[in-house]
């Protein structure tokens, strides 16, 4: 369309950045009043004016991510942060600046995207598996893998609405790990279930690293990004305050928060 | 290719609606052939003996008539909620947002289907004058799903922005039905309102549907012709619509 530079190269993974952000802009209009209906409009066009406030979410951001690195995003709440993730996953269009995405990415935004209740644990591996990406025969070939890695083989057909919230967050981690990717977009969603499965998803995340896989990282936990991230931006206001090694610009952060 | 890539997602969301659908209800799929089936009795006995209409095969007439408008309507309102009823697979996740209407509107599509497999032995006990030009039975049904995919793209977008869409579109579907000869013989029109009449797309279809079923007509070029750009258009004009709505979904589901 015109004006926008949005361009999401799936097919390059020869490229030698994973992921680069060029100028990218990001501009939400929030109306006062926020009109959902059509009687609202038609109202709306007798009372008069249409009044909003403009909110600058994404500042001109630039950075590139190479292939193979952890890549910790960090920022205060309302930073930007996860209007950015929300970009690079494909959900949101950014109104200007491009985004460069080289390889197959996997978004985490949300563990269990489109499960439903009514269906069973296999029903929603097949659905759930099918929106991230894989293809029916390769769900069933790591259909197995999926079940065991959740410990949940017992209960393959109970439907899921008569799961605990920390059975279906496993079965969805477990399912959402099998996609392969080469990029993979993390918000937060690594603390799932009891400890001990959360030992084994840190362990998953931790062999996924070192296969050389791109992940981008979006967190309030600061250890975590130092542990695991090579390199990390600090986010505020919509702006890069700060960027580097994770050390430095964790230290950044605390200064600017002032904790 | 989109349609390629997705096809195992498509057949996936298409396959769980159908099952959502029948698995709520106690008799599940015997409802909604059974919902039809008494429609069409009540009709025929308003229509048949109260206005005294003199239409050959009058409860055939009928029965394709609300078979046929089922999908549309059937088709249309639920399509037109798909985007909003899965808020999670559009601000969580990038899919091709069309994916939706196209799944919600498949999965009725495959329920007219079998209203219409139903039908089949209706039409032998009736005795409907059947020949070989029932064959061209499946493709006006496969332009009408165009008809109807190319509506709900446009409804379904339309309804994220506007919530109450679907008051008002509950009140077109009713003015349709009469609009359409579902339940009255086209001869009752009176001629200086014809040629508008004709118009309608959907009448066109229902009498397209009949002459193959119960009339055992051959299919008119003219009338063909019609469907099949009108089919084109609504696509076209859906799948624009659909475009330049989509880029603000989820910003304001």
């Amino acid at each position: 369309m015109a004006g926008n530079q949005y361009s999401r190269n799936k097919k390059n993974p020869g490229h030698e950045d994973a992921i680069v952000v060029e100028n990218l802009s990001k501009r939400f209009r929030i109306p006062h009043e926020r009109k959902i209906t059509v009687y609202q409009h038609l109202a709306g066009l007798i009372a008069g004016s249409y009044s909003y406030e403009i909110f600058d979410a994404l500042k001109d951001v630039s950075f590139s991510v190479k292939h193979g690195e952890t890549f910790g995003v960090i920022g205060p709440n309302g930073s930007g942060k996860s209007t950015l993730l929300k970009i690079l996953a494909g959900v949101l269009y950014p109104d200007r600046g491009t985004v460069q995405m080289n390889g197959k990415i996997a978004p985490f935004l949300e563990l269990g995207v489109g499960f439903h209740p009514d269906l069973t644990a296999e029903e929603n591996i097949y659905l759930y598996g099918a929106i991230m990406g894989l293809t029916k025969r390769m769900i069933a070939s790591k259909y197995e893998e999926i079940l065991d890695f959740a410990e949940l083989k017992r209960f393959e057909n109970m439907k899921l609405k008569n799961f605990s919230s920390g059975m279906a967050v496993r079965l969805a981690f477990s399912t959402a790990i099998q996609t392969n990717p080469d990029i993979l977009l993390v918000d937060e969603v690594l603390a799932v279930g009891d400890e001990s499965f959360q030992r084994k998803c840190s362990k998953k995340i931790d062999e996924i690293r070192r296969e050389g896989k791109t992940i981008l990282l979006v967190s309030h936990d600061l250890g975590m990004v130092q542990k695991l991230c090579e390199r990390c931006i600090l986010v505020k206001n919509g702006s890069i305050m700060s960027s580097g090694s994770p050390e430095r610009v964790i230290e950044e952060y605390k200064r600017i928060t002032g904790i | 290719m989109w349609l390629m890539q997705y096809r195992d997602l498509i057949w996936n969301l298409t396959i769980t609606d159908l099952k959502v659908k029948y698995q709520s209800s106690v008799l599940g799929f015997a409802w909604s052939l059974l919902n039809p089936l008494l429609m069409m009795l009540v009709l025929f006995f308003v229509f048949a003996n109260v206005f005294r209409f003199n239409q050959e095969h009058f409860a055939l007439y009928i029965l394709v008539g609300i078979i046929a408008w089922r999908f549309l309507a059937n088709g249309t309102s639920t399509a037109m909620l798909s985007i909003v009823a899965k808020p999670s697979l559009v601000t969580k996740i990038f899919i091709p947002r069309h994916i939706l209407v196209l799944s919600s509107t498949l999965s009725t599509f495959i329920s007219s289907i079998l209203e219409f497999c139903v039908l089949i032995p209706l039409l032998f006990v009736f005795g409907a004058n059947i020949t070989p030009y029932i064959l061209f039975f499946p493709i006006a049904h496969a332009i009408f799903f165009f008809i109807v995919y190319g509506l709900s793209l446009v409804l379904a977008a339309l309804y994220v922005y506007y919530r109450d869409l679907n008051q008002i579109w509950e009140v077109v579907i009713q003015l349709g039905f009469f609009l359409a000869p579902i339940c009255y013989p086209i001869t009752i029109v009176p001629p200086q309102f014809l040629p508008y009449y004709v118009l309608n797309p959907v009448t066109i279809l229902i009498e397209t549907y009949r002459n193959f079923l119960i009339y055992g007509l051959p299919p008119g070029l003219r009338s063909m012709v019609y469907l099949v750009i009108s089919a084109a258009l609504l696509m076209i004009f859906g799948k624009f619509v659909f475009n330049r709505l989509e880029r603000r979904f989820a910003e304001v589901i």
